[in-house]
């Protein structure tokens, strides 16, 4: 009987160290949920991660319960671990104080910090194989050697990526050097004033209006110079710094040539 | 001095801030031109021609419309950013940014709309002759009725950068405007200016009394609602491209009021050439770097003229 107490407890305990009703409320938990979990393991995404205007990976989100990031929209699902953002620490918290596992991702600074994401929410998943394939895809994506330009990206109202931020780094393996920017935005003067070799411009909710995208419409963007290069960059991919990004760096170094 | 004669004076003084305004930075613009004149031509006709046409209209028009509530409701208090009408303008953008699609002038109608509507609702609460007391209480009322309004359609906004967009906006800025918007909120400020300009006398015969202005021959309603629709049209088309500019429309008509022997008709055309200048000085304030930034423009006319509205409160006490 203890035997067979002993082989029960063995047999579960995997089992038991594995969540299999997992609950996101970050869209930056949820790219990375999305690539990690097991089939049916994930219940919920927040809102945002189901949106196809603010992720490339909505399409994997289908079927799934969307919730506005607050552990009250998920309590009922009856979840056993919460994936959330260092940013919104009451998440947790409260996660927490409800006796559910719960697991912060923090805002990458480096590629060590992304690495550090994946692998953190791949232990929590009890998805460690999958949490290393999805690392050497990208340190794979990100071993191409290229040619570093000069150039600016930019998105809507003018504003820019720090030239010495993760985001640059990313734009690097794609062959593009960001151009520090003063202020961090961008005039439409002082870009015409000056352009720069390459223009990468950030399309992200394109169809919609707003004060933001009149700036990437303004008829004197259209005036610049042709030896100005213009490159589109998908800005959906570009929210969270992760993984989701390799691919669209591996397209615009594609695009930039070498 | 004639009001003849001040206006001519202020408009000599639009003059070199045109010009200033229009050949800013005159190193960099040499600097474009010798290497590309086609650049020098784009940056002057597609930027800075905008941006100076729209804060010498919206300026203008915050000015007149300022000077004509004030005539209007016999009150120093009364301007579109004291009393409603400008955040009703934000409101109306807004709700014409989600249900209109966003164009420029579907937001231009949107804000038109707001300030319309927020100007009846204070001229339907206050009565035609305001006390001060009914006035701004029904002004404070509607201004946070409408800030409540667009902090809800803020709150639920589908895209998270929405609320970022829009609060950048009601800061008030001119910078990066776009001719196509000079040519839908122009037009619309420039009418609006005619059609209160017009009142002008009526203005002045008013401020003896409505018993009087009536045995003159003045239809009073018709006055009120005419220079209510043009002091909304102004206000809701510069809401829509510049965001809320605070304080001019207060500012100004007590700038040129005293000049003119306190005649509120006589003061809409040099509180209109004022506000202009006004904003135009302002305009050009927050293009000098502080601290390497550059100032929003609704925040510098809120600095200004704050504290001219707490002297005035302290002068009327």
């Amino acid at each position: 009987m203890k035997a067979l107490a002993a082989l029960l407890l063995l047999l579960t305990a995997p089992a038991a160290a594995r969540p299999l009703r997992v609950a996101s409320l970050n869209l930056c938990s949820d790219e990375l949920a999305l690539r990690l979990a097991a089939p049916g393991q994930l219940v919920s995404v927040s809102r945002l991660g189901a949106d196809h205007d603010e992720t490339l990976l909505a399409e994997r989100a289908r079927g799934l319960a969307t919730n506005n990031g607050r552990v009250t929209d998920i309590i009922t699902l009856a979840p056993d671990l919460v994936l959330s953002s260092r940013g919104d620490p009451n998440a947790a918290a409260m996660a927490r104080r409800l006796g559910i596992r719960s697991v912060e991702i923090a805002e990458p600074h480096s590629f060590a910090d992304v690495r550090a994401n994946i692998h953190s929410v791949a232990a929590a998943l009890g998805r460690r194989a999958a949490g290393a394939a999805l690392v050497a895809e990208m340190d794979a994506a990100l071993a191409v050697p290229v040619r570093p330009r000069p150039a600016v990206m930019v998105s809507g109202a003018g504003l820019t990526i720090a030239s010495d931020g993760l985001a640059a780094q990313w734009l690097a393996h794609a062959g593009l050097q960001q151009q520090p920017v003063s202020r961090g935005q961008l005039a439409l003067e002082s870009l015409l004033a000056n352009p720069p070799q390459i223009l990468v411009l950030t399309r992200y909710r394109s169809q919609q209006v707003s004060t933001n995208q009149r700036w990437l419409q303004h008829p004197a963007l259209a005036a610049l110079p042709a030896s100005t290069r213009r490159i589109s960059t998908d800005g959906r991919a570009w929210t969270c710094l992760g993984p989701a990004l390799a691919s669209e760096i591996a397209r615009l170094r594609r695009v930039v040539g070498p | 001095m004639t009001v003849k004669r001040l206006s001519w004076l202020l408009a000599a003084l639009l003059l070199p801030l045109v010009a200033t305004s229009l050949l800013w930075d005159p190193a960099l613009l040499l600097a474009v031109a010798r290497r590309d004149p086609a650049l020098a031509r784009t940056i002057l006709t597609e930027l800075r021609l905008p941006r100076t046409a729209l804060a010498l209209l919206i300026g203008g028009g915050l000015g007149l419309g300022g000077a004509a509530m004030q005539g209007l409701l016999r009150n120093p208090l009364a301007s579109p950013d004291v009393l409603g009408p400008s955040t009703g303008a934000s409101l109306g953008a807004v709700l014409a940014g989600y249900f209109l699609g966003g164009g420029v002038l579907a937001v231009a109608l949107g804000g038109m709309v707001g300030a319309l509507a927020a100007l009846a609702l204070l001229v339907a609460l206050a009565g035609p002759v305001a006390g001060t007391a009914t006035l701004v209480l029904a002004g404070v009322a509607i201004s946070a009725l409408g800030g409540a309004l667009v902090n809800l359609a803020l709150s639920l906004a589908p895209s998270p950068y929405a609320l970022y967009d829009v609060m950048f906006w009601l800061l008030g800025s001119l910078a990066d405007r776009s001719l196509p918007q000079l040519a839908v909120a122009g037009p619309l400020i420039i009418a609006g200016a005619v059609l209160l300009l017009a009142q002008r006398h009526r203005l002045d015969t008013l401020a003896l009394g409505e018993d009087v202005a009536t045995s003159l021959g003045i239809a009073i309603p018709r006055l009120r609602w005419t220079i209510i629709t043009a002091t909304g049209i102004m206000v809701g088309a510069g809401v829509a491209v510049a965001g809320s500019i605070g304080f001019i429309g207060l500012v100004v008509p007590h700038l040129v009021r005293p000049l003119v022997g306190n005649r509120p008709g006589a003061a809409l055309v040099p509180a209109g050439l004022a506000g202009a200048a006004l904003l135009l000085a302002a305009d050009m304030a927050v293009r000098l770097p502080v601290n390497g930034q550059e100032l929003k423009l609704g925040v510098l006319t809120a600095l200004l003229g704050a504290p001219f509205f707490l002297w005035l409160v302290v002068r009327s006490r």
